[in-house]
Formats: C-alpha cells, sequence, structure tokens
C-alpha cells in the first residue's frame, strides 16, 4: 500500500487543497508576464520562482491550462536527436523529466519503456547511425540494433510488414524513451509556481502587447516591451515571455516580428484500452507511424504532420485510413482492435525542425515557440532555459543556437530526420 | 474528405492536390539586402484569416492559386496565375 | 428462456432460427436477430460485465450501446460490444477484464480499498522512491485495460468502399424516414442510414401504451414506404461514425467502411436517454426506461417480475404503460417533480387509473443491492425520499420498496457528436433541460428528438421539414449560417430534468459508470482547482471510456455548474470527435494497397538471379546472385567486370524531362546552377539544383539535343517533386517553355566498360569514334531497331554509353545487348555505387543531407555567378560571407589494411578536443582499387590531402584514415 494514500482512507473529509489559488484580478503590474498557460509557460513560470527567485510573475492562459500542445500531444520524452545543440538540449530534458515527479510531488506517470525507430530502407538506417554516434559522443544512450533485437523486444511486430512495405532494416534504440502524462506536468507546474507566489489567469485573452520605441531607423523591428494589454486590463511588465505555439504568428503581429512559423495540425488518435502487451515506444520513420501503449492500455498512436496550413484541430477520416493501415504493416493482428476517438493539435513549423527560443530584437520580449511536433518532450528544459534567459536577459547556454536570429544568417539547426516522421 | 476547385478540372478531392504555400513575393535579388533575402526565403505571415496560397492539382499538373480561410477552411475562390497582381 | 414474451410487432428477433452460443462457460440459447445483451439477459444473466475499476456487477443499461458494460471477447476478437454484434451461431464469450471469470472476479476486492482511492489518487502517490515507480506501473497496466490481444490473429482485409448521394439522413426512426421520404419523392437521391438492425427507431420501441394503436401501422406502413421507394437507399446495421468536411461520411457496417460523400445532411439522430444519480446507481436491473422498452419490444424479453420507474418526464409513465403491458408489476412511479410543477397527460391518467402507486416529489436514494460483496448482481429493492424545497432528498423520511428493478427515465441529450463535427453549435435551453441546436450551417439540417421536437406527429413534420430544405439546397452553400433547423414544432415542456443528481452520503453514486467515477469523485476534484470543465474531464477521466461520454457528460456539466453557481452554458461543454461508436482498425485500413513500380525489364532480372529491393517505389535490383558467392563478393565482381570488361545496368527509374521551346535554355539558366543556354547541341553538362535556400535538391545531366529541345535527367526519388516545382517556375517566370515528366515513359540502361563501344557499335549505325560521339556527348539514333537518346555519361567511371529508349522497347534492346556476347554481364545499384564512390560522384541526399550547399559538397564549380540569376543564388552570396564548417572529401585506407572500417554515418573524431568533426557520408570496405575507400564531410581545416582523420566505429574503437583527391579511380580512359 503506498503510503501516499493512507490518508485518504483514515479521514471522511476530503481535505486536499487546491492545486493553484483562484486569483481573480491581476495586479497592475509584474516583473515578468508569461503570455501561455501551457506546459512550457507554466514550467518557466515555476522556475523563475524557484530557481532564479523571480515570484512577481503572471501566466496568462486565454483557455484552460494545458488546452493547447500540452493537452493533445502523444506524450513521448527522448533525446535521441541528430545535431549536437539538438541532443544536448533534449537530454538535459530528460534528466529533468526522469526526476521531476518527485521534485514537483506529483506522479508524472514516467515511464522509461525504450524506444525504436525502426528503418526499412539502408538510407533510413544510415540517419538512425548518425543519430546514434552523435547520441554516443555526448554520452546519450542509443545505439544502432538489427531486426533479432527488434523482435525480441517487440515480439509482435512484423518485421516484414506483410510484404506490403520494404522490410525493417534494423532500428534506432534509445533506452530512455519514455512516456509521461501530459495533463500532469502542466498541473505540476502550476502548482509549483503558485505556491511560491506566481498567479495563473484562465480565461484570460492578451489582446495587445504594448512596444515603446518600436520600428526603428532602418525599418528593423526595436523597441522594448512596457505591458500587455489583457480582456482584464493592462499589466505593466519589462518582461514578457510569448509561449503559446501553434498561437504565436498572433502574438509576434502584436509585436511587428516576423518568424519564419507556419501552422498545420498534427493528428493522433486512441484505441480502446487493452490488458498490456506493447512495452516499448515503436516509431517506423519510413512509414510515418508512432504507437505506444499507455498506462490505461489505450494504444496511442500517430503519424505525420498535415500537409497543408491551417489553424483548427480538426480531424480527418483520411489520416485515420492511413494511420490505420501502417499499423497493421507492423502489427498485422491489430484488424479487431477499435479506434475510440482521433483529435488534433496545432503545430508552429519551423523550416529546420529545432525550435524558436530567447531573447528578440524587442528588448523585454522573449519567444519560445517553433515547437512542431516536437513540444512535449521538452517542456522541463525549455522552462528552466527561458527561466534563466528571462532572468539574465540573455540566451542559456542550452538554447544559444536556437535564436531568432540564426534564420537570418542562414544557421538552420537540421533536425527534420530526428524531430518528426513526417517528410 | 475535402474538396477543393481546380480551375480547369472542377470541384477534386483534397488528396489530388499538393500544397505550395503562400503567395510570396521575391524581392529584387540583387537590390535587397542580406536581412530582407532571409526574410523573404524564411519568414511567413503564418496568421490565421484570408491567405492568398499556391495548390497543384498533382493529376493534370495545374498550378493555380486559392484564397482561403486558414481557420474554418473555406476556400473563398480559386483562380489561375496571371502574374503577380492576379486577381 | 422464461422471459421471452409473445410476438412483439415490430420485433428484430425471427423466432423460427435459433441459435446456441456459451457465456463464460455456460450453454445458453437466442436467436437470430437478437443482440448479445438481450440473448443473455433472455438467458436470465443479468450481470453482463464488471467494471474498470472497482469490478463491481454491471448489467445492460442503455441496450443501445451508450453504456460500455457488456465488453466481451470470443479469444479471437475482444471488446465486443453486447449492445451492438448480432449474436451468431457458435459464439463462446466472456466477460473482458475480470481475474477467475466474471462471477468470482477476483478483482472485486479491489472495491473494499475504494476509500484508499479518490479521483486522481494515482497523482499522489507510487512515485517515491523512484526507483519502486515501475513495478507499481506494472501493476497499475495489468489491471488497466479491458480486453486483451491476440497477437495471432490473421490480418483482416475489409473491403472498403464508396457511395455518394444527394441527401444523406442520419437515423431512421419517425423524423429519419419522414425526411427521407420527403426528399426521395422530391426526386433527390437518399441514402438513410440507422445503427439498428431495423428501421423505425423509438416509434417501434416506444410505446407509451398506444402500441396496436395508431403508431405501429403508422410506423409500418412508413418502413415499407422506406424501403419500397427508389429513390432511397436504405443501410441498416450501419453506424455513422464520424462527420468530415464537406460531407464528407465514414459509415461502419459489421464488415466495412463506406466513404460516403452527400450534398446536404439530415441529422435526424435523436437522443440519449440520461441517467440518474443516487446510491448504487449501477447494480444490474438499473437501467434506462427505454433499455427496458428495447429489451420488451425489439427483442420479446420482459425486463423485471417488479419495477419500480424514476420519472422525470413523462416518458417514465409512458414506459410504466409499456412494462404494465407486458405483465410486469410497476410497485411505484417516483417522480422527482412536484404535483404542482407538472400538467397532466394522457401516459399519466392512464397510469393513475392502472392504480399503481405514484410519489410525486420523490427520488430514489439508494437501490439496494441482492446479495453482499462481489455478490452483489442484481437490486432487491430501492429506498425512496420525498424531496425538500433545496431539492435534495430528505432521507429522514423514507420508505423502502422491493422490486428486482428500475426503470429510469429523467431525460435526454441529443445524439449530438456527428452535429458537433459538422459545425452545428448548441445553446442548453432552460425550459426544455436539454441542449438545442443554435447556429447549423447551410446544407445541415437537424430534426426530431435532437432539433426538441417531441411528440411523434410534430417529429414526423420535423423530419419533412428537414427533407425538403436538403433537397433544396443540395451543396449550395459556402460555411454560411442556414436555416437548417426550425424551432416551431420544438416541446414547450420539459423532457428532461434539470438536476436528476441525489448524493447519497455512504454509498457510490455514479455519474460516469465506464471510469468507475461517483459524485463524490467530483466534488473532491473541484476542491483541488479542476474547476472548469476541461480540466474537470482530464483530471478525473470523465467521459474518456468507451461510451465516451454519452451518458455521462451531461451530469458532469450539471454537477460543474452546480459546484461553481454558474449556468451549464457558461460552464460549457467537451468538444466532441470522431467517431461515435469505436470502429475497428481493420475497417479503416481496408485491403492496404501498396502500388509499386516495375520497370520493363524487372522480369529478367528476377529470373537471372536478381535479390530486388525498394527504391521509394520501385523495386530494382540490389545484385544478381552469382553460384555461391557472398553478397559482398557478388557486388565486387560485377564492379571489377565493368571495370575489365562489359557490364550493364537497368537505369529506368532515373527522372526524365524533356524541356522544351523557345525559352528552355532561358529557363535551365534561371533553374539549375550552370550555364545551359548556350550549350552547343549533342553535347551535355552534369547539373545542379538548388532550392530557394541554397541547399542542393537535385542533380543530374542536361543534354542539348535541338535548337529548343533540352533532354534532363535527375533523382528517382526526387524528379516528381522537381518537376512539380519546374512547373511553378515556369508560370512565374512567364517563359515560353514545355516541361514533360518522361520518366515512366522511357527506360534507359548503362552500357559500361572497356568493350562498350564495340558492342554497340555492332547494334547501331551511329559513328561512335571518339572524334565523332566525345566523352560527355549525346546523340539520338536507332539501336537494335529502337530508337533512343544516347549518352556518354562519367558516372561510373568507364568508357560506357547510357541508352535512353521508349519504354516498351526497354526489354527488346536490353535483351539484344545482353545477346550481343562480349562477356556482357548485368550489374545492380550496389555495383554501380561502388563504381560511382570510386569515382568520387556525390548522391544527393546520401552524400548530402537536408542542409548541404554546393561549396561544402566541394562543388562550387558548377555554380555559374556569372549568371543574373538562379535559384538560391541570392542565398549562396549570404553563406559565401560566412566561413565554410565542412567540406566533402575523399578519404581511403592502405590496401592491406586490416584494422575496423566504418559503416556510413560513423562520425569523425577530434580525440584531443573531444569534439564532432566530421562524419563518413559513403564507404566502400573492398573496391576494385583493392583497398577501402569513401567520402566524409570534414572540418575544411582537415580537408588537405594527406591529412590523417580517425573515425570512432562501433564498439568505440577509432579507424585511421588518410584524406585523399577525388576521384580514387582515374577516369582518364573513358574519355577516350
Amino acid at each position: 500500500m503506498p503510503f501516499g494514500l493512507i490518508k485518504f482512507g483514515l479521514s471522511k473529509k476530503y481535505s486536499e487543497p487546491r492545486m493553484f489559488r483562484k486569483v481573480e484580478q491581476p495586479r497592475d503590474a509584474y516583473d515578468v508576464v508569461i503570455i501561455g498557460g501551457g506546459g512550457h509557460g507554466l514550467a518557466a513560470a515555476y522556475y523563475l520562482a524557484n530557481e532564479c527567485g523571480i515570484t512577481n510573475v503572471a501566466v496568462i492562459e486565454k483557455g484552460y491550462l494545458g488546452g493547447g500542445g500540452t493537452g493533445r500531444n502523444t506524450a513521448i520524452v527522448r533525446s535521441n536527436y541528430l545535431t549536437e545543440d539538438g541532443a544536448r538540449f533534449y537530454q538535459k530534458s530528460v534528466e529533468l523529466f526522469q526526476d521531476l515527479s518527485r521534485t514537483l510531488d506529483f506522479n508524472m506517470f514516467y515511464s522509461q519503456r525504450g524506444h525504436f525507430t525502426m528503418a526499412h530502407s539502408p538510407a533510413s538506417l544510415r540517419t538512425q547511425r548518425w543519430r546514434a554516434e552523435v547520441n554516443k559522443h555526448l554520452g546519450i544512450d542509443s545505439e544502432v540494433v538489427g531486426r533479432d533485437f527488434i523482435k525480441k523486444m517487440v515480439p509482435e511486430i512484423d518485421l516484414d510488414c506483410g510484404g506490403h512495405q520494404p522490410p525493417i532494416h534494423g532500428a534506432l534504440f534509445h533506452p530512455p524513451g519514455a512516456i509521461a502524462r501530459h495533463d500532469a506536468v502542466a498541473w505540476a507546474y502550476a502548482r509549483g509556481a503558485d505556491r511560491k507566489g506566481v498567479d495563473i489567469f484562465q480565461q484570460t485573452a492578451v489582446t495587445d502587447i504594448e512596444i515603446e520605441g518600436g520600428v526603428n531607423m532602418s525599418g528593423n523591428v526595436g523597441g522594448r516591451v512596457v505591458g500587455v494589454h489583457t480582456d482584464k486590463g493592462f499589466i505593466k511588465a519589462g518582461k514578457v515571455l510569448s509561449a503559446v505555439a501553434g498561437w504565436t504568428p498572433q502574438i509576434q503581429r502584436m509585436v511587428g516580428l516576423r518568424t519564419p512559423l507556419t501552422i498545420h495540425p498534427l493528428q493522433a488518435m486512441v484505441t480502446e484500452p487493452l490488458k498490456p502487451w506493447l512495452n516499448t515506444i515503436v516509431v517506423s520513420a519510413s512509414l510515418h507511424t508512432y504507437v505506444s501503449q499507455s498506462s490505461r492500455g489505450e494504444l496511442v498512436t500517430g503519424g505525420s504532420l498535415d500537409p497543408y496550413e491551417l489553424t483548427s484541430t480538426r480531424s480527418t477520416l483520411e489520416f485515420a485510413e492511413g494511420l490505420s493501415g501502417h499499423l497493421m504493416d507492423l502489427f498485422p493482428f491489430l484488424g479487431d482492435i477499435k479506434v475510440m476517438r482521433q483529435w488534433a493539435g496545432l503545430c508552429d513549423m519551423t523550416p529546420d525542425f529545432s525550435p524558436i527560443m530567447g531573447v528578440t530584437p524587442i528588448k523585454g520580449f522573449y519567444i519560445d515557440a517553433g515547437w512542431g511536433t516536437w513540444g512535449f518532450k521538452a517542456t522541463p528544459v525549455s522552462g528552466y532555459a527561458m527561466a534563466h534567459t528571462i532572468a539574465n536577459d540573455a540566451d542559456h547556454e542550452l538554447i544559444k543556437a536556437f535564436n531568432l536570429s540564426r534564420f537570418g544568417k542562414f544557421r538552420l539547426v537540421g533536425e527534420k530526420g530526428a524531430a518528426s516522421v513526417g517528410h | 474528405m475535402k474538396l477543393l476547385k481546380c480551375p480547369v478540372n472542377g470541384v477534386r478531392a483534397i488528396q489530388e492536390f499538393s500544397f505550395g504555400g503562400a503567395v510570396r513575393e521575391m524581392p529584387e535579388g540583387s537590390g535587397c539586402s542580406d536581412e530582407q533575402w532571409a526574410d523573404y526565403v524564411f519568414n511567413r505571415a503564418g496568421e490565421p484569416g484570408v491567405q492568398r496560397e499556391w495548390w497543384y492539382h498533382m493529376a493534370s499538373g495545374t498550378w493555380f492559386i486559392a484564397e482561403r480561410e486558414t481557420v474554418s477552411d473555406q476556400v473563398i475562390r480559386t483562380y489561375l496565375w496571371n502574374g503577380d497582381d492576379a486577381s | 428462456m422464461n422471459n421471452r414474451l409473445p410476438k412483439q410487432a415490430g420485433e428484430w428477433i425471427d423466432r423460427s432460427r435459433e441459435l446456441n452460443f456459451t457465456f463464460e462457460g455456460m450453454s445458453c440459447r437466442g436467436y437470430q436477430g437478437d443482440v448479445i445483451t438481450s440473448a443473455l439477459y433472455a438467458n436470465g444473466m443479468r450481470m453482463v460485465g464488471r467494471s474498470f475499476k472497482y469490478h463491481r456487477a454491471r448489467g445492460s443499461y442503455s441496450m443501445a450501446g451508450h453504456d460500455a458494460h457488456a465488453m466481451l471477447t470470443d479469444g479471437v476478437r475482444t471488446n465486443i460490444r453486447g449492445d451492438q454484434v448480432s449474436l451468431e451461431s457458435g459464439m463462446n464469450l466472456r466477460a473482458v477484464n475480470t481475474a477467475g471469470g466474471l462471477k468470482r472476479d477476483r478483482l472485486n476486492i479491489t472495491e473494499r480499498f475504494s476509500r484508499f482511492m479518490p479521483v486522481g489518487f494515482y497523482y499522489k502517490a507510487f512515485y517515491k522512491p523512484r526507483w519502486l515507480f515501475p513495478f507499481h506501473e506494472k501493476q497499475m497496466r495489468k489491471v488497466a485495460g479491458l480486453g486483451a490481444i491476440n497477437a495471432n490473429n490473421a490480418p483482416t482485409n475489409s473491403p472498403k468502399d464508396y457511395a455518394w448521394c444527394d441527401v444523406l439522413v442520419i437515423g431512421g426512426g419517425g423524423s429519419g424516414m419522414s425526411a427521407a421520404l420527403a426528399a426521395a419523392d422530391g426526386g433527390a437521391r437518399v441514402m438513410l442510414v440507422d445503427e439498428g438492425l431495423k428501421l423505425g427507431g423509438s416509434l417501434v420501441w416506444q410505446g407509451g401504451g398506444d402500441h396496436g394503436g395508431r403508431v405501429e401501422p403508422l410506423a409500418a406502413a412508413m418502413v415499407a414506404k422506406v424501403e419500397a421507394h427508389e429513390n432511397i437507399e436504405v443501410r441498416c446495421s450501419t453506424m455513422a461514425g464520424g462527420y468530415y468536411g464537406d460531407h464528407w461520411m465514414g459509415l461502419f457496417n459489421g464488415e466495412k467502411l463506406t466513404k460516403l460523400r452527400a450534398k446536404s445532411v439530415v441529422f435526424a439522430t435523436g437522443v440519449i436517454e440520461q441517467p440518474a444519480v443516487f446510491g448504487n446507481n449501477d447494480l444490474p436491473g438499473v437501467m434506462l426506461a427505454s433499455a427496458a422498452q428495447r429489451l420488451m419490444r425489439l427483442f420479446a424479453i420482459k425486463p423485471f417480475e417488479q419495477a419500480v420507474v424514476l420519472a422525470g418526464n413523462d416518458d417514465g409513465y409512458r414506459a410504466t404503460l409499456d412494462l404494465l403491458d407486458v405483465g410486469v408489476v410497476v410497485k411505484a412511479v417516483v417522480d422527482l417533480r412536484r404535483e404542482d410543477d407538472v400538467l397532466s397527460t394522457d401516459a399519466m391518467a392512464q397510469v393513475r387509473a392502472t392504480g399503481v402507486a405514484v410519489r410525486m416529489g420523490c427520488g430514489i436514494y439508494e437501490a439496494q443491492a441482492r446479495g453482499t460483496g462481489r455478490d452483489r448482481i442484481g437490486v432487491a429493492g430501492v429506498v425512496v425520499c420525498p424531496l425538500n424545497d433545496d431539492g435534495e432528498l430528505d432521507a429522514k423520511r423514507c420508505e423502502t420498496i422491493a422490486c428486482d428493478g428500475v426503470a429510469v427515465s429523467v431525460g435526454w441529450t441529443p445524439n449530438a457528436g456527428l452535429l458537433y463535427q459538422s459545425g452545428v453549435r448548441f445553446v442548453y435551453d432552460d425550459g426544455l433541460e436539454q441542449l438545442l441546436p443554435d447556429v447549423v450551417p447551410a446544407t445541415v439540417f437537424v430534426a426530431g428528438r435532437a432539433n426538441g421536437v417531441y411528440a411523434w406527429t410534430d417529429r414526423l413534420r420535423d423530419g419533412e421539414r428537414a427533407g425538403l430544405g436538403a433537397a433544396g439546397c443540395l451543396g449550395e452553400g459556402n460555411g454560411e449560417v442556414g436555416e437548417g433547423q426550425d424551432v416551431g414544432g420544438r416541446s414547450k415542456v420539459a423532457m428532461s430534468h434539470g438536476y436528476p443528481i441525489f448524493e447519497h452520503p455512504g454509498k457510490k453514486n455514479f455519474v460516469d459508470f465506464d471510469e468507475d467515477l461517483h459524485l463524490k469523485d467530483f466534488v473532491n476534484a473541484h476542491q483541488e482547482g479542476y474547476d472548469n470543465i476541461e480540466l474537470m474531464k482530464r483530471y478525473s477521466t470523465v467521459g474518456m471510456g468507451p461510451s465516451q461520454g454519452k451518458i455521462a457528460n451531461v451530469n458532469s456539466v450539471r454537477i460543474l455548474a452546480k459546484l461553481n453557481g454558474k449556468t451549464i452554458n457558461e460552464t460549457g461543454t467537451t468538444t466532441s470527435r470522431p467517431f461515435y461508436q469505436p470502429v475497428p482498425i481493420g475497417h479503416l485500413a481496408g485491403r492496404r494497397f501498396h502500388p509499386m513500380r516495375h520497370t520493363p525489364m524487372h522480369d529478367w532480372h528476377k529470373q537471372h538471379g536478381a535479390v530486388m529491393f525498394h527504391a521509394g517505389a520501385w523495386y530494382r535490383p540490389e545484385f544478381y546472385r552469382n553460384g555461391s558467392m557472398s553478397r559482398e563478393d557478388c557486388i565486387l565482381s560485377e564492379a571489377m567486370h565493368v571495370r575489365k570488361s562489359l557490364g550493364l545496368i537497368d537505369l529506368s527509374t532515373l527522372g526524365k524531362l524533356f524541356i522544351c521551346g523557345a525559352d528552355a535554355g532561358a529557363f535551365l539558366e534561371r533553374l539549375y546552377t550552370g550555364h545551359f543556354a548556350s550549350m552547343k547541341i549533342g553535347k551535355q553538362r552534369y547539373a545542379v539544383a538548388l532550392d530557394e535556400t541554397g541547399v542542393m535538391i537535385e542533380d543530374g545531366v542536361v543534354s542539348r539535343l535541338s535548337e529548343d529541345r533540352y533532354y534532363v535527367t535527375a533523382t528517382s526519388s526526387g524528379v516528381a517533386a522537381f518537376y512539380r516545382e519546374m512547373q511553378r517556375w515556369a508560370l512565374v517566370w512567364g517563359m515560353d517553355v514545355t516541361l514533360i515528366n518522361a520518366t515512366g515513359q522511357y527506360a534507359a540502361m548503362n552500357l559500361a566498360g572497356p568493350k562498350s563501344r564495340e558492342v554497340l557499335a555492332g547494334l547501331t549505325d551511329v559513328d561512335l569514334s571518339n572524334d565523332a560521339f566525345p566523352f560527355l556527348g549525346t546523340r539520338e539514333g536507332m539501336v537494335a531497331g529502337v530508337q533512343a537518346i544516347m549518352m556518354r555519361v562519367g558516372f561510373v567511371g568507364e568508357l560506357g554509353y547510357e541508352l535512353h529508349v521508349p519504354a516498351n522497347m526497354g526489354l527488346r534492346l536490353w535483351e539484344r545487348l545482353m545477346d550481343a556476347g562480349a562477356g556482357i554481364r548485368p550489374f545492380g545499384v550496389e555495383a554501380q555505387r561502388l563504381l560511382r564512390l570510386e569515382m568520387g560522384h556525390l548522391i544527393i541526399s546520401h552524400d548530402t543531407d537536408a542542409l548541404t550547399h554546393p561549396d561544402e559538397a566541394d562543388i562550387g564549380w558548377a555554380l555559374a555567378d556569372d549568371k543574373p540569376f538562379y535559384v538560391g543564388q541570392r542565398s549562396i552570396a549570404v553563406m559565401r560571407k560566412q566561413t565554410l564548417e565542412r567540406k566533402l572529401v575523399g578519404i581511403r585506407w592502405e590496401a592491406g589494411y586490416s584494422g575496423p572500417l566504418p559503416e556510413e554515418c560513423h562520425l569523425v573524431i577530434d580525440e584531443v578536443r573531444h569534439k564532432m568533426v566530421g562524419r563518413v557520408t559513403s564507404v566502400a570496405h573492398r573496391s576494385t582499387l583493392g583497398y577501402a575507400l569513401g567520402m566524409a564531410f570534414v572540418h575544411p581545416d582537415m580537408a588537405r590531402p594527406g591529412t590523417k582523420i580517425d573515425i570512432r566505429v562501433d564498439g568505440g574503437a577509432m579507424s585511421r584514415a588518410e584524406v585523399v583527391a577525388l576521384p580514387h579511380h582515374d577516369g582518364e580512359k573513358q574519355k577516350g
């Protein structure tokens, strides 16, 4: 009997406190205003308050906490990325995640399952080896494995895809690959921030951002942040963080900032709960398919990005059809298993599949965006790095390569092969 | 699935088409600064609203322009490209 | 089967066909037309499953698939829904998720610990100490989940298909049939779908004491008319699973998915009856009144011996009359409404006239169980209390009524899932105590009880209105709001009770049966701050089980609204996503067509020992089996043969484009990096294309065939996308150019080796002398009687001729060449890769990646910067202002080197500074030159030939190689 539960049996009254206070009205001013109450925004608030000593912070969320990408992703955490900057960054996130339940005193259901990226061609296997080698150099646990190992770890998989698809040649195996309870991450960070005095506002929209001394002489964006306008009034703030992922284009318009972001839906679906059988995370790079089994027993599965820009979370039948076909290519016996529900989230895509983080040409305006299809796993490290960036008004070491200015310099951080299954 | 009207072939299923991105005007290569060029190459408006964009009907090899509201996914009209100031 | 009733009008069962089956090992019998749960009920099995968390006994609650109490397995299929799947002969069924069978489920012990497991309890424990979580998680995973997979099941092969109609009507009840007839009579092609076995909907099972009276024959006549109508296609046992854009629907039946396109849609989906919340309201024997009515009328089953009816609307009285009609003793009607608040109806008067006790202003406090502990598998009675002024039950003034079942009739909610997906917006109407359509898109229509229209005559009229509207608009909408619902026929009285939720403090009062969530869970979650509907849902998991909230969501919103002191509209509702009911992966997958492309010589390759591999959508020969030689030996042998003698390779997958017209040359100048407009006719040039960011995306060979005709090759995998982009550029640049993608129309092959000229000379009249046809030249002529484009390319580094011929002539030419003697042997893609590597020729996306620009790949020489414009030029100019960070170079090992050799993508390491400084892009452990060689990216400081580099291989050992100038192989001879 887990001792944490005993208290519930002993008392008739349920005395659990609120996870976070209900603050009705924002103050006139805060040191930092965070736009976006998803995992990233809340994590940034947490680290600002708990590690940087900045507690006079407000988080402004248009909908409900974690209602954007945080609540819609398929909750895979890993660090088997391709570039040195990327791998280091995500590895820090994995390290934070591994201890996060204890740190935040809330069960994230962080379950290390191992992560396979199946390669169905020599070209794909090459890319997996590239990732494995970079990972190994940085001390991240990844290796290229062969068919026999895959079959041992995933006995139910059909390595030859029924002859319908190119067979699996091998895979990138990443033992630290994990899944987690995505909503819990948002709630726990919220509580951790709230406990230190961060005010969190839901159902509150930012309508504009006040900039002083905007466009400068050469026509470039500049100036400094003075505050934000919300539907609950104006809030003075010298530092504003935008952490809204799929809604970034609306925010960037408010400050006159240009970014490469385009918004595409990413769909996913979930089956009825099943008794446990899939104990690892399976991704097929060639079939653009990924699947894992949640602790509730459902298969959580997704595929490639929607092909055209759309700021909507609608689902399509063709997505469900294509993904189902690929699932059966990998696991031919799944025909009878039923899909319960399909949904989608918004992905703010960048040209190089790496995020956009750090300071901007506008003093006091910080951006955490470009999270495409790779945002959930970075929740802890993005909060951590952005908090330090905001506190010091300078890009944290881990995110220097991800600054928005890289595009102007043609210095892209190319993660397409590692970030997503969609090409 | 969603329908889209090719100006040449009429209403077809969306899977017959390939999305070509927002219509962007290329600045004069020699005349613009490196920053302006990078802005053209990489930056996008991205904001939800009516977007003028390229679509390609794969079955017939037809490129055309669509004006589409990117939240409701409603296509307002489609027409063949007719130079930079096509309308 | 002693609870079967005499024949009911409109019953689904076919009494002439008896079926045998087993349930939990017990022999049972049913009829064709039974669903599994009705057959179980007929055999006296009131308990059909155990609940997810507490493993409490559960029985049929909705008899309509709106609850997930009956989840069964036959060992092959799992999670079979008992309400929806028809009984088949020989089924051997068990309930899922039990330990030791349904009756003796050991996991029922969980209920003893329920006080330790409040809502969200698992977030509060199991994570300290960290190392123990995997153990806890393993236990949790074992008790979670419902059915088990069977990994031995053969893949399904479901025949997915399409359908089209003018008007789709979803729901074959009164309003649906009426809509279908109205539209069809006007000439529209109508498809009418219903998830039930037969048409009629609630007209068949909701008698209300009027059966044998007016409704029945009218319903039967309507059904007959619909089925006979030539403009109506009826599909029963068909579920509309999801609504997608532009009226694209997924229709699912037991066999397959049908994808339907309609021009307009009528949603006559009806309403879903909602539960009442009270103590032990989940006992087998407590069911919705509509469930009891379905049992009686569709399956001819007596649902109870002695029943209590809990009513919050007039339907409760109609259900009472139905129960009395089949001989059920109704001990009481417990009406939540006060005497003063209710206008008497015919049904109420009829019930009173029968002498059944009616308790107005009362509710059920608790259902008492028959049996104890794990064996609480039925109802023994109910505790009835009056309601006080606050709308709460006064527990001090109760009476106990013995009964074996409760029929719950407290209200309805629109079956709205698909409506939400189609863009309909709902608003909660306080008068009707029901969500009603408020905003309806054009070409969408709502009719019947989903539209708040209840009286059956009104429903028929409402359906007619909707059908006519749908037929009248036929796709003429563009997203604006339409007139798709009419408020005229809506009920003036509430057909639902606004808050049928009562707390028995000592018992569990279930709100979501699937998830075993009871009232206290919501109060606790709210207390913890999960106080808006989305947070509440995600924390409590309400609505996330297999029923997806059909009978849980409305009450959960009511509870939250009350806790917050807000209205239902202010509290909101959660969205609805496909699928209406869970659908099999096999239905969605269908037959999984995977077209593959064959070259004209495909069969020849296979007949001659080729080992084929997938190259994108193509099959290509990897190598040809040669006796018992290993794969590596075969490949080396093929390559050696090309160097020494003569080989032939099938290059038909190569991209092939004709660029024609007055602006053809100018077009190529802008598209590619090099000079092409001034090329002489009959000459050929290597061509590289960049994207706008300056990254290499394509390469190939451009040949000038005539003044205004160029022939261009491109990569197999990239040509389709490249051709697409070429067409756009041609449009934007406004050039007079014709672009033809001839990839599939031409076969191609490369005849390579010192003997190539002599062999080819025997098959063509074209002058092959070096003066007449020099290296990097292109000629057109007849070869073996076939019109060919002939190209002397340098890809593999031997004297050779690429021959491009119409595809239908490919095999003929191939065979003629193979027959020409001189020891010619075919060679495959792997041998060609080795030969080109020896020449230092890069392969796009093999040696380059998504960011490689020409200077990095050491082909800056291919950039003609004296040109005014080419795609990517401006970006190259920006990048050239920065220092180069990597360079593609040749690498080699000594002949006789015996140490470890790398694979492709092993990294070049600076061990001193512990940095990654490069990557092997191509490598051959054995080559025709007798030593290992390859290509790699290295830091420019290391790019000087002679530099020693270290490559980390598997296991961490280092392989030392040397940078060399390319090409490895001296290709001069090929130019002669």
